[in-house]
């Protein structure tokens, strides 16, 4: 009895490692919507006639855990464009066209498993080319993943420039760094009143948020402003109540948070029981997304945030989507909702790759990456350039205000400024 | 430090005890009683929370209005879980029932994940965030409510341990098993009533928490460990003692956050860490049960 | 644990539980042409980087578990901590590479005597507490150490974490790993059977069975576990030096995460407590299960309750780990599994 166990433990062990070694493609990938199915059938039916052409982009991204929202975003801006490009059959490479077809893991919003499934990417599924996961973190583990293979990388979530000072060659980034978040919001804040003084600055424990608040913390006493707070709250803290009444005591002109969605959903909500008020309440990420509304109702009201990208932006770009106003009609029409930058970013290294590719005139690695190292494109995300560690420094930040209508603008840059930027912060004990 | 943070910092460690009180006494009874470490207390706590949260959503139901409903469901969930669950297993080793309650944490965070989505939610009725300012320190009504319900709910069970038949059963059962059974107390039957209640409690307090502070899935660990903490620090089993253990704890978590905020529970933990060492059986004395 | 339920408790271990006994000769035979397969195993055709990546994580995640058995199975304390021990070990190796510019082999020394210096130190103390107090005081100590390490910036380089450089040449990287954690893993086998045969593990299976009785006998129980929980964190800082410099980075809250002292639990639990193999065949069971789940079942989201309700089952039927049924010690049967219930109801 307990020999046949053993033996049979063994054998199975043997037999899931071989099967899933040599039937890479039995592998069932996380489903990602209907279009990819009927994408693969073309090409099998092609692939009976003639030497098919396609270009797998592979990813890992956070369909559950704590980055389970913003990863959805990742997703929907990746499939958005291989739906929209396919549509033209394909990415052109040299002479022919190459159908795109998208393979995405769930990675549990969990660095380990990021870096894990980005190497069955690699080494199992064979995809061309590599997508970025959600968030500084998962990013920094999966991008020594590409690396190590030399498959590039183009990742449009990971902002902490810590990503990029490790002298890699073959990742690349679409968004501004960290450093430049809410410098935005510090030019628009002293441009309506260059009386401003005071700065209060939170940020939450992370590698991105300290970059953020860095920077920001840097740009502000360049631009003359006191910073009278300056202090970190543990990541995934569930009470930040101390921190709002220190800066209660401050009483500073601006507030800025450096952090992600949830806490400053949480910020958000204890300065309003604690009768927090500044002029300005500015944060990096999390009131340009719907779900800040959605959370805080009308206290989202006079709420700004730094946005990679906003709809009402002003690019025009021979790409497949145009203009923004044209990507967030698209993204409308099948997600249902005003796509947050996360999904437009996404979409814009997909963009890049495009073009790159079409540059190289291959799909060979190492050629695509030169041209990707070259790449000087504007696009409807705005500019897709990188410098020579990878990032791309060259788009500015937009900063989007939550209006007392209910509706989300873009405030700043003036030039494509929608509404006027609503200033001063309304008191909470006036509303 | 500033005067005002001090003020601040007395008022909200004293509305934040009230909850905390309600949080480890369901845990607390659930320990001395029954012997184990409810490691899925935490995740009660949440569910509660969500079903406040979706009778506020769905049905516009007051989430005050809702206590009762949540404590009522999460009632018969508890005793429907230890009866048939964690009855099977009770007086196996230490490491069995630590898992098996782990386990059951688990699946039920990941289906809350997987049925309500793992992001942060709020119920905001009209009068959240108001409150009143004496001088300059600010006392929102609901964290107030919270708290005094919390001393409501605490001083019923208080009442219902020491005066009613039941109650007295519950206590005999958990000082000596056998002469308990002797006396003609159902064991089974206790035990899950015991847990029941302990779920009810943790759920009120998901209710309460669901008022003041956004919730979601993984909301609940964090208190499972403040509970833990709280337990040891008033001595196990005794109410009074946990009402103790919760207010020196909410002092240390409001006073260390102001002083060391990026450190999130190291404080309070290094502390027990030396309770445990110096006095186990925990600052307020006697542990009714060992 | 109270004294009446300890008297209930059958003694249920004894010192050559698991593949010595029996049919020794056999499952010892199969086990050596396991670790064969394992040895060649990047050499293999089918090893692709994903295949050696999952291995040297078991691997890895194996050693932590015979670490774990030291304390919490022949010891018996239920120790919810030693992913401290794995994380003073990647962040001794991490800070010993950056900050004094050492090469790996003597950080990876300096990680783990780290581990071992401060399994002592704490082990001194709380070693005295009993049941959930031992439990909790791990957990409270593994918990408030990540949270130092990742506020603490000028030290550990806070949530920024420490970047380690590549191993070189990077193309052997995934082998280099994958034999690394196969010699640690090895290795506490070896180190298991070695102490088991000394005096120190029939001190070690004394203190579980009746520590007052073991004190009565004369033996330095105070020893015996610090012993015990030094050797430990030795395997687990081992662990989370090799782990540092193969994933390249040191950050808090992954290598203080409480999910790797409950994964090396429940790899020992599933395979067997107190027994030489059961950590090392559990963590292979348990792993593969998992990759199992989250890659080729279409079980997608709901995969941790899965993972649960396995535990929950586990719990139920057969808390003694597998390695009963596979050293013939139990059969399967309706009767086998119902008994752990029979034995512990009310």
């Amino acid at each position: 009895m307990s020999k046949r166990v053993l033996v049979l433990l063994v054998v199975l062990l043997v037999a899931a490692m071989a099967l899933a070694a040599c039937g890479g493609s039995q592998a069932t990938p996380a489903p990602s919507g209907g279009e990819e199915q009927s994408t693969s059938g073309t090409t099998e039916e092609q692939a009976s006639t003639e030497e098919a052409c396609k270009v797998v982009f592979g990813a890992a991204v956070s369909l559950t855990g704590k980055y389970a929202k913003e990863g959805e975003y990742v997703k929907n801006g990746y499939e958005l464009y291989v739906e929209e490009i396919n549509k033209q059959d394909g990415i052109p490479v040299g002479d022919k066209k190459c159908m795109v077809e998208l393979k995405i893991y769930d990675d549990e919003s969990n660095a380990d498993r990021s870096a894990q499934l980005v190497e069955k990417l690699i080494t199992e599924d064979h995809v061309t080319f590599l997508l970025g996961p959600y968030g500084s973190g998962n990013t920094f583990a999966t991008t020594a993943i590409a690396e190590k293979y030399k498959v590039p990388m183009v990742e449009a979530n990971g902002a902490a420039t810590k990503i990029f000072n490790r002298g890699f060659k073959y990742s690349f980034a679409v968004l501004s760094p960290a450093p430049n978040y809410l410098r935005g919001i510090i030019d628009m804040a002293l441009d309506k009143d260059p009386n401003l003084k005071t700065v209060a600055i939170v940020i939450e424990n992370g590698a991105f948020a300290l970059e953020v608040a860095q920077g920001a913390k840097d740009y502000a006493e360049e631009k003359g402003l006191e910073v009278v707070y300056f202090d970190k709250y543990a990541k995934a803290a569930k009470d930040v109540s101390s921190l709002i009444t220190a800066m209660k005591s401050k009483n500073p002109d601006i507030v800025l948070g450096a952090g992600h969605l949830q806490d400053t959903i949480l910020v958000m909500k204890q300065s309003k029981d604690l009768g927090l008020s500044p002029k300005v309440f500015g944060f990096s990420v999390g009131p340009t997304s719907p779900e800040f509304r959605k959370a805080l109702g009308k206290d989202a009201d006079y709420v700004v945030g730094a946005a990679q990208w906003t709809p009402e932006l002003k690019y025009k770009s021979d790409d497949i989507f145009g203009t923004p106003q044209h990507f967030t009609e698209l993204y409308k029409a099948k997600y249902g909702e005003i796509p947050p930058y996360q999904a437009a970013e996404s979409a814009a290294a997909l963009i890049a790759y495009q073009k790159a590719i079409e540059a190289a005139g291959s799909l060979d690695k190492d050629k695509v990456r030169d041209a990707l190292a070259a790449l000087d494109y504007d696009s409807f995300y705005g500019k897709l350039k990188f410098n020579e560690q990878g990032m791309n420094v060259y788009k500015p930040m937009a900063v989007m205000q939550n209006y007392t209508d209910g509706g989300l603008y873009t405030v700043w840059p003036k030039e494509a400024a929608v509404k006027e930027f609503l200033y001063p912060f309304k008191p909470w004990d006036e509303r | 430090m500033e005067s005002l943070q001090f003020t601040q910092g007395i008022v909200n460690a004293i509305l934040l005890s009230g909850t905390l009180a309600l949080v480890a006494i369901g845990f607390s009874i659930v320990w001395g009683i029954l012997n184990i470490i409810n490691l899925a207390h935490g995740a009660f706590l949440m569910v509660g929370a969500y079903i406040t949260y979706w009778l506020f959503t769905l049905y516009g139901i007051d989430p005050f209005l809702s206590l009762p409903i949540s404590m009522a469901i999460m009632f018969v969930v508890g005793y429907l879980v230890q009866r048939y669950l964690i009855n099977m297993v009770i007086r196996a080793p230490l490491l069995v029932t630590f898992l098996l309650t782990f386990a059951l944490e688990i699946v039920i965070i990941n289906l809350a994940t997987f049925f309500w989505k793992g992001d942060l939610r709020s119920v905001t009725p009209d009068y959240a965030g108001l409150g009143f300012s004496l001088g300059n320190v600010q006392v929102p009504y609901v964290r107030l409510a919270a708290f005094f319900i919390s001393l409501i709910l605490t001083g019923l069970l208080h009442v219902f341990m020491t005066y009613t038949k039941t109650g007295n059963a519950i206590r005999a059962t958990g000082m000596d098993i056998d002469a308990a059974r002797l006396q003609g107390v159902r064991i089974p039957q206790t035990y899950a009533l015991t847990y029941a209640l302990g779920t009810a409690l943790a759920a009120g307090a998901g209710t309460l928490i669901s008022i003041s502070f956004p919730i979601d899935p993984t909301m609940g660990g964090a208190y499972t460990l403040r509970a833990f903490v709280i337990c040891v620090l008033g001595g196990l089993g005794s109410i009074p003692g946990v009402m103790m253990g919760s207010v020196v704890f909410a002092f240390i978590e409001v006073f260390s956050g102001i002083w060391f905020p990026s450190l999130k529970d190291a404080i309070a933990l290094l502390v027990l860490v030396l309770v445990l060492i110096v006095r186990p059986s925990g600052i307020a004395g006697k542990a009714f049960y060992h | 644990m109270s004294d009446r339920e300890k008297k209930k408790a059958p003694l249920q271990y004894s010192l050559f539980d698991g593949l010595f006994q029996g049919r020794q000769g056999v499952l010892l035979g199969l086990f050596t042409l396991f670790l064969i397969f394992l040895a060649i195993f990047p050499f293999l055709s089918f090893a692709s980087g994903f295949w050696l990546n999952t291995l040297t994580l078991i691997l890895l995640l194996a050693a932590m578990a015979i670490g774990w058995n030291f304390i919490g199975g022949y010891t018996g304390y239920a120790a919810f901590g030693n992913v401290a021990f794995f994380g003073f070990g990647a962040y001794g190796t991490g800070l010993s590479m950056t900050k004094l510019g050492l090469s790996f082999f003597p950080s990876l020394l300096i990680g783990a005597l780290a581990a071992m210096l401060f399994a002592i130190v704490m082990g001194l103390p709380i070693l005295r507490l009993k049941g959930h107090y031992f439990a909790i005081a791990t957990v409270a100590i593994a918990t408030a150490m990540g949270e130092i390490a990742d506020s603490w910036t000028s030290f550990t380089g806070g949530a920024a974490g420490i970047t380690l450089p590549f191993f070189d040449p990077i193309e052997w990287s995934g082998q280099f790993f994958y034999y690394m954690s196969l010699l640690l893993a090895v290795g506490g086998l070896l180190l298991t059977w070695f102490i088991l045969n000394r005096k120190m593990g029939y001190s070690w299976i004394a203190i579980r069975e009746d520590e007052d009785a073991a004190n009565m006998m004369g033996i330095n129980t105070t020893w015996a576990k610090v012993m015990a929980f030094a050797l430990s964190a030795l395997m687990a800082g081992l662990a989370g030096g090799i782990y540092a410099y193969w994933k390249t980075f040191v950050l808090a809250e992954e290598v203080f995460k409480i999910e790797y002292t409950l994964q090396m639990i429940l790899a020992a639990v599933l395979g067997g407590t107190g027994t030489i193999f059961g950590p090392f065949i559990g963590a292979f069971i348990y792993y593969i299960l998992i990759t199992l789940l989250v890659f080729f079942l279409p079980v997608g989201q709901l995969h941790a309750t899965i993972l649960g309700t396995i535990i929950i089952l586990v719990m139920v039927f057969t808390p003694k780990g597998l390695m009963d049924f596979i050293s013939g010690r139990k059969k399967i049967s309706i009767n086998s599994l119902l008994e752990n219930i029979r034995t512990y109801r009310v």
